[in-house]
């Protein structure tokens, strides 16, 4: 069987509803944040879990974590219920939560860490040497001093990881770890998700809105909205079905020329030149080019794929999201 | 059980990190104590009471030195259940209640202790009538020591009691006001519980505010004799095991039915 086995998942929340103003009385109302939601995935795996806000990918993850019960449906990772004997389940998993702290505040960090260590029961050799390993891996060693409040979001991130990896998890359920990171932390964390994943074969459930998260870490990806499961599979076979038009940047010697296209083309003025958005479907590239050759002599130009946000951005509209 | 003396530990530490805090704690409590003490020498100098002054003005200087212990909150644990921090202790290998308490009771320790020292040498140095008087007798003050910390216990669990609440109505704002203004007039943090009318005295006694301070400020009085005393502890007791009881049941129920708010 399986290393993550859900099956037929659904969790309502009651909400309550302000009335109109004056009103005292509020309404209540359900909202069905998870309906009929299954997969499995095995050991090891590094799985990509997307869906605009509100889909419901962070409830399957509290209730993959055992903090929140489902209403309906089976959840076993590891041949354990996550929200049966919580205590004894949660040793075996990690969690971040990529808006939320669980380090102390105004403490070194390396205290936090030796608080985690008498929660978790960690032996202090096997806590003394996966600290070493993963603050080399996360870049920490300056840091360990440090208090959090001190650190900027990509090192507090860092921080926060390291934290929920020191009792080496089999499991590491990551909600939103790259939100606010600027470029060069966004790849270091990459880097040091996919060494963790290699080097202990941690099974990795990723949820994020960044696309090249998902490019760059996870083979499967799987689509949520409305609470629904709508696509699971890889990130490529998902994107080929959106993926149909390409944009050519081009400027021209002299700025008088105006290219003549097909209607099937979109032309945007640019600065002093154009940004051409066209399907190879309809119009392959070798007669756009010689379009826009016969136009007049080109002095520079760019062809790119569409950008991924793009087609994930149509992808949920297409999909009614 | 090592998870809790940790938090207990790392708790207290952080509470010794805000010293402009404490000051200005000592500077606040000092003055209310101050102006408490004139009210009742104008009230003492117009109609003298049946209790020697020097019992009220004792008994404010302890109930101001020890002001932290009742009326604290740990701010950094109600924005985690506000905000919805709290998911990651959910998902920790611990008993939350026992966490908290730890927690609580660290925080409500080292905040008091930080302040009741140098309030007390103060109030020591502070001329007849308007000073804090030495304890009833040495077994007294032994006496009163452990009622105090009996009473530390019942407070936390109270406190732990209204974690829980926060729990479910997210704003602790509306309901604390109110715990707050009872706790300030049953504890006898306002009025000492020694002024109120001896009939009134019979009930509030025995309500479990008055066994956070005002029990073992009687002890150290001598308002409560000796032979009083393990009545007092037990009563105590009594009430700090009922409260653990009630905020263990909150914690499971709210673990029961749980949302998390945002993201």
């Amino acid at each position: 069987m399986s290393y993550i086995h859900v099956q037929q998942l659904s969790k309502r929340f009651q909400v309550r509803k302000k009335g109109g103003p004056g009103s005292f009385l509020r309404e209540k109302q359900m909202l069905q944040a998870l309906e009929g939601v299954s997969f499995d995935i095995e050991q090891g795996d590094l799985i990509g879990y997307i869906g605009p806000n509100g889909a419901g990918k962070s409830t399957t993850v509290k209730i993959l974590s055992g903090i929140l019960t489902p209403d309906e449906g089976e959840v076993l990772v590891g041949e354990r219920i996550p929200w049966k004997n919580r205590k004894e389940y949660v040793k075996h998993i990690g969690v971040v939560f990529g808006q939320r702290m669980q380090l102390w505040w105004d403490v070194p960090i390396l205290d936090s860490y030796s608080l985690l260590k008498d929660i978790y029961r960690i032996p202090e050799s096997a806590y003394q040497k996966r600290l070493r390993e993963l603050a080399e891996a996360l870049n920490l060693g300056d840091l360990l001093r440090t208090p959090l409040r001190q650190m900027s979001l990509g090192q507090r991130m860092r921080a926060e990881l390291c934290g929920s990896l020191l009792h080496q998890p089999e499991m590491l359920f990551l909600d939103e770890p790259t939100i606010g990171l600027d470029a060069v932390s966004k790849l270091a964390l990459r880097d040091f998700l996919k060494w963790e994943n290699r080097e202990h074969r941690t099974t990795i459930l990723l949820t994020t809105h960044d696309m090249e998260d998902i490019a760059a870490l996870c083979p499967r990806v799987m689509v949520l909205g409305h609470g629904r499961k709508l696509y699971d599979g890889s990130l490529q076979d998902l994107l080929r079905h959106y993926d149909k038009a390409r944009t050519v940047e081009i400027r021209y010697d002299r700025d008088k020329i105006v290219p003549d296209l097909p209607e099937s083309v979109q032309v945007q003025k640019e600065g002093d030149g154009f940004r051409i958005v066209y399907e190879p479907e309809k119009l392959p590239t070798a007669e756009l080019l010689s379009l826009l050759q016969q136009a007049g002599p080109i002095r520079e130009m760019t062809v790119q794929p569409q950008n991924i946000d793009h087609l994930i951005a149509d992808m949920y509209r297409e999909m009614g999201l | 059980m090592k998870a809790f003396f940790s938090v207990f530990r790392m708790r207290l530490r952080m509470e010794t990190q805000y010293r402009g805090a404490v000051l200005g704690g000592i500077v606040c409590q000092v003055f209310f104590g101050l102006i408490l003490i004139a009210v009742y020498r104008a009230l003492y100098a117009g109609k003298p009471q049946s209790l020697p002054l020097s019992h009220v003005t004792t008994y404010v200087w302890l109930q101001q030195a020890f002001f932290r212990m009742l009326l604290s909150s740990d701010a950094e644990l109600m924005d985690k259940i506000r905000t919805g921090g709290i998911a990651y202790d959910l998902c920790r290998p611990v008993y939350l209640y026992g966490f908290y308490y730890a927690r609580i009771m660290a925080q409500k320790l080292m905040g008091s202790l930080l302040r009741a020292f140098p309030m007390l040498v103060f109030a020591a140095l502070l001329p007849e009538g308007w000073g804090i008087s030495l304890p009833a007798s040495l077994p007294a003050l032994m006496l009163s020591l452990a009622a105090l910390l009996l009473g530390l216990c019942c407070v936390c669990a109270m406190e732990n009691i209204s974690m829980a609440l926060t729990m479910r109505t997210l704003d602790p704002r509306g309901f604390q006001a109110m715990l707050n203004l009872l706790m300030m007039i049953l504890s006898g943090n306002i009025l000492p519980l020694t002024l109120f009318p001896d009939s009134w005295q019979r009930v509030i006694t025995l309500l479990p505010y008055a066994q956070m301070l005002d029990a073992p400020i009687r002890l150290y009085t001598g308002e409560y004799e000796l032979t009083q005393g393990p009545g007092v502890i037990l009563l105590q007791a009594g009430w700090t095991t009922l409260l653990v009881l009630a905020g263990m049941m909150l914690w499971r129920r709210n673990q029961d039915r749980l949302i998390i708010q945002g993201g």
